[in-house]
């Protein structure tokens, strides 16, 4: 009785019903609206409305499933505020509403997991077609709906991939604090980017979409019903990362343990807050401007369509306004976490914190100045272009303050060559070659040359994947152990680690060639000499996929098999969430800790935080 | 994975509402800034598209807002966020009664302005479809509705809270009543009550900023 009870009660499973079942409402009161039809099924013609109402009902009803209605209900009802849903044990709550910090930690790290590894299959689709310089496997538009999907997903669910799992989990831990500011809305910052990734696939459905993850006018008012799922994809992805930003900030700013100042503030958590920053402010322009692509398509607008006062310029203008600050969403994370590991593996205080913190703090400001680059080519106003130049050429500063600090880090330092660190140390090259062809980029010059090659597409995974994919295998393998009180095996981690490195820069390297020789992106076909380069790089590009199942092998084979228990503190670290028992207790502290000195003390003779309960468990330096 | 038996909610009790208070007052904050860039695109649309007026469609002469609706939305807009704060003094200096009744006269003011620009939707004589201008208009008018509603909801709950617990002493409402858990044995919140406070101090920051980009929103779709 009490499993049926469960089974019907709120979960993913009722969540599911009643989210396809919303679907099919919507639908049904989308062809109310737009001319009665009977044919709700095996319709032909498109209709906007119906897919987007279907869409959003969908979404609502997915939401009542988990039990969103319940507190928002209550609290209508005059009821009072409460902090927590009912918390059930066991593996139950992964699979429901949960405002355990630590609970939508793992949710996240699950969930992002899974899209990733849809985006990721996308890629393998695309490096199998780009075998033949003809196509071969897809017909072109099938092609660019791979191609749309794969940047589209990596794009919009990776901006949560290192704040949603490890932000999620570790900053309540690493301020002193029981949990974050607003639980709810941190749970439902994740089930509103699952039910997006969702969304995003079954634009397959409706003849998928033309225009990458771009979602460009005016190709995006003419494409068909597939572009609606681009639009309520993305829409639902900038309200996720609006919320999750501003519940991150407002737990910084106002649950940080006594003694915890900003100037001792980890490192990740100045990562977390540039980020959020730019999340809280760039992500509702990317809702705004969906909204508009939304209304030319359903309510006769004509925002971007320039033969009725319109322009599609506005979109592109509006779209890098939150575009070019959403590359450094995804960034800067990652530079969070490799200041944060690097003291750890180096035994050594981080460099130059107050240096650090302000190159992420330079990032963040100059990263909206900086949009109209994108549009070099675009017929803009030419006296702009040198504005746009000097200042995206600017904020390679702070971003080499961030450079500096690392290396400083690691100078002289007791080096441990641990699987984190070895992601951070590649991060480092990664970057560093990403960075320097974004510089290139920059040149208004170089820029006309290479724009819409493969070139642009190399720089951009150098700095997104070297950047941000290689720092989160760094903090997976880092936190894991924290967060699931087991141990991840070091060989297969090494492995995996060596066969990525090597077959990331294979695949990526050599298309800064291919980019200079003429082959644009997004086509499905390229000239016959191409071909020994684009071969080259599919292979590399299957073996940067299996390494990929190497460290799931791993992830399932210590998680589910070997389960052999991790101390509490592996890496011998300073920092606070370390010093708690594994796994964390479910309040995390029973009295709140108290700061005497920031977490990178590492050398010197006293701990600098102090945690009065329960136990410090694990080795300190 | 942590696993728990059943939670000790008697470890959790102990925050005190001045965190809770803090986290309202900073959202409230961040929120508004959110809010100010959702609309700095609308904002950017309007200029962009005056500028370059393509096929002369930015603002045909047959469109034109009505001046008395726009002027009357956005003064029982401003209305309502005067009252909402004019119940906040009351509140503050424990006139709680008073507070209710500018609650209440402020939720009718912001339910009428929504009303009141569906209207003028409907009696307008221009559509969606006619131009720059006529989007922008629609685009931005529509958006203020949602968010005007998202925070009368929230006024809602805070009145809801006061007129339910109108008579009952501070915390003593039943431990686990807002979230529907009977097996609760304490507060999440030592003073639950409490929160009305710093909850209206939230929605009377966020509502006059809304009811500001009311105003901004009259000069520049009606005035300019």
């Amino acid at each position: 009785m009490t499993a049926f009870r469960r089974l019907i009660g709120f979960n993913l499973l009722t969540a599911v019903v009643l989210g396809i079942g919303g679907w099919y409402l919507g639908w049904f009161i989308g062809h109310q609206i737009t001319g009665k039809s009977l044919d709700f099924f095996g319709e032909i013609d498109q209709n906007d409305i119906s897919i987007f109402l279907g869409y959003f009902m969908g979404v609502i009803a997915f939401l009542l499933g988990l039990g969103f209605g319940v507190y928002p209900w209550a609290r209508m009802r005059g009821y009072p505020p409460s902090l927590r849903e009912k918390e059930t044990a066991g593996i139950g709550r992964y699979f429901t509403l949960c405002t355990d910090h630590k609970v939508v930690g793992i949710q996240y790290l699950w969930g992002i997991g899974l899209f990733f590894f849809v985006g990721g299959l996308n890629a393998m689709f695309i490096r199998a077609e780009l075998l033949s310089p003809t196509n071969h496997i897809f017909p072109p538009g099938q092609y660019l709906t791979l191609v749309g999907m794969h940047g589209t997903m990596m794009m919009g669910m990776m901006t949560s991939g290192i704040l949603g799992p490890f932000a999620n989990y570790v900053v309540p831990l690493m301020i002193g604090a029981r949990r974050m500011a607003f639980p709810r809305i941190e749970a439902l910052t994740f089930w509103l980017l699952m039910a997006a990734g969702t969304i995003l696939v079954t634009t397959i459905l409706f003849g998928g979409f033309p225009t990458g993850w771009t979602g460009y006018e005016p190709l995006n008012d003419q494409a068909n019903g597939g572009m609606d799922a681009y639009i309520a994809f993305f829409a639902l992805v900038g309200i996720s990362m609006t919320l999750l930003g501003l519940n991150l900030m407002a737990t910084i700013i106002t649950m940080r343990a006594p003694g915890l100042t900003w100037s001792r503030l980890p490192i990740f958590c100045w990562g977390v807050v540039s980020t959020a920053i730019l999340m809280v402010l760039a992500a509702p322009v990317l809702v705004a401007v969906l909204s508009m692509a939304m209304l030319d398509r359903t309510g006769q607008t004509s925002f971007f369509i320039a033969s009725a006062g319109g322009s599609p310029y506005l979109y592109e203008n509006l779209f890098w306004i939150f575009g070019h600050p959403e590359v450094y969403i995804l960034a800067l994370p990652g530079f969070g976490i490799v200041l944060e590991l690097l003291p750890v593996f180096s035994r050594k205080p981080l460099w130059g914190y107050r240096l650090a913190v302000a190159g992420l703090m330079g990032v963040t400001l100059l990263s909206w100045l900086v949009w109209q680059h994108h549009l070099f080519v675009s017929g803009i106003n030419s006296d702009l272009r040198p504005f746009y130049m000097l200042s995206t050429e600017l904020i390679s500063i702070p971003t080499g303050f961030t450079f500096l600090c690392g290396l400083m880090t690691i100078w002289r330092g007791q080096l441990r060559f641990t699987v984190p660190m070895l992601f951070c140390l590649a991060w480092f090259f990664n970057f560093l070659i990403g960075g320097l062809s974004g510089v290139f980029l920059s040149d208004t010059p170089s820029d006309v040359t290479t724009h819409g090659s493969f070139f642009s597409m190399a720089h951009f995974h150098y700095t997104i994947m070297g950047g941000l994919v290689f720092t989160f295998f760094a903090a997976i393998y880092y936190w894991v152990p924290k967060m699931f009180g087991v141990e991840l095996n070091e060989l297969l981690g090494k492995i995996h680690f060596w066969l990525m490195f090597i077959a990331f820069n294979s695949t990526f390297g050599p298309l800064f060639a291919v980019g200079f020789l003429g082959q644009p992106r997004r086509v499905v076909s390229y000239p016959s000499h191409l071909q020994f380069l684009n071969d080259w790089v599919s292979v590399s590009a299957f073996v940067l996929g299996f390494s990929m199942l190497i460290f799931l092998a791993n992830l399932v084979y210590c998680l589910v098999f070997a389960r052999v228990p991790a101390p509490a503190n592996p890496w011998a670290s300073l920092s606070l969430e370390f010093q708690l028992p594994s796994p964390v207790p479910v309040h995390n502290f029973e009295r709140v800790p108290v700061f005497t000195g920031d977490p990178y003390g590492y050398g010197e003779a006293a701990p600098p935080v102090g945690v009065p309960a329960p136990s410090p468990a694990g080795g300190m330096s | 994975m942590s696993d728990i038996a059943a939670t000790d909610y008697s470890i959790v009790e102990e925050e005190p509402p001045e965190l809770l208070a803090r986290n309202l007052r900073t959202a409230s904050h961040l929120l508004a800034s959110a809010t100010a860039f959702f609309f700095l695109a609308f904002v950017f649309g309007y200029f962009y598209l005056r500028s370059l007026n393509n096929a002369g469609l930015w603002h045909p002469k047959s469109v034109s807002a009505s001046q008395a609706y726009g002027a009357v939305v956005m003064a029982l807009t401003v209305a309502s966020a005067f009252l909402v704060r004019l119940g906040l003094f009351d509140h503050r200096r424990g006139r709680r009664p008073q507070w209710r009744v500018k609650g209440g006269a402020a939720l009718a003011a912001g339910l009428a302005a929504i009303v009141l620009q569906i209207v003028e939707w409907t009696q307008i004589g221009f559509g969606p479809a006619d131009g720059g201008y006529a989007s922008i208009f629609y685009g931005w008018t529509a958006f203020q509705v949602l968010f005007a509603v998202g925070a009368l909801f929230w006024l809602e709950n805070i009145l809801a809270t006061s007129l339910r617990y109108g008579k009952i002493a501070s915390g003593a409402p039943a431990p686990g009543e807002a979230s529907g858990d009977p097996h609760r044995t304490a507060h999440d919140i030592r003073d639950p009550l409490s929160l009305v406070r710093a909850g209206l101090e939230a929605v009377s920051f966020y509502w006059a900023f809304l009811a500001g980009l009311a105003v901004l929103a009259w000069i520049i779709l009606y005035l300019i």
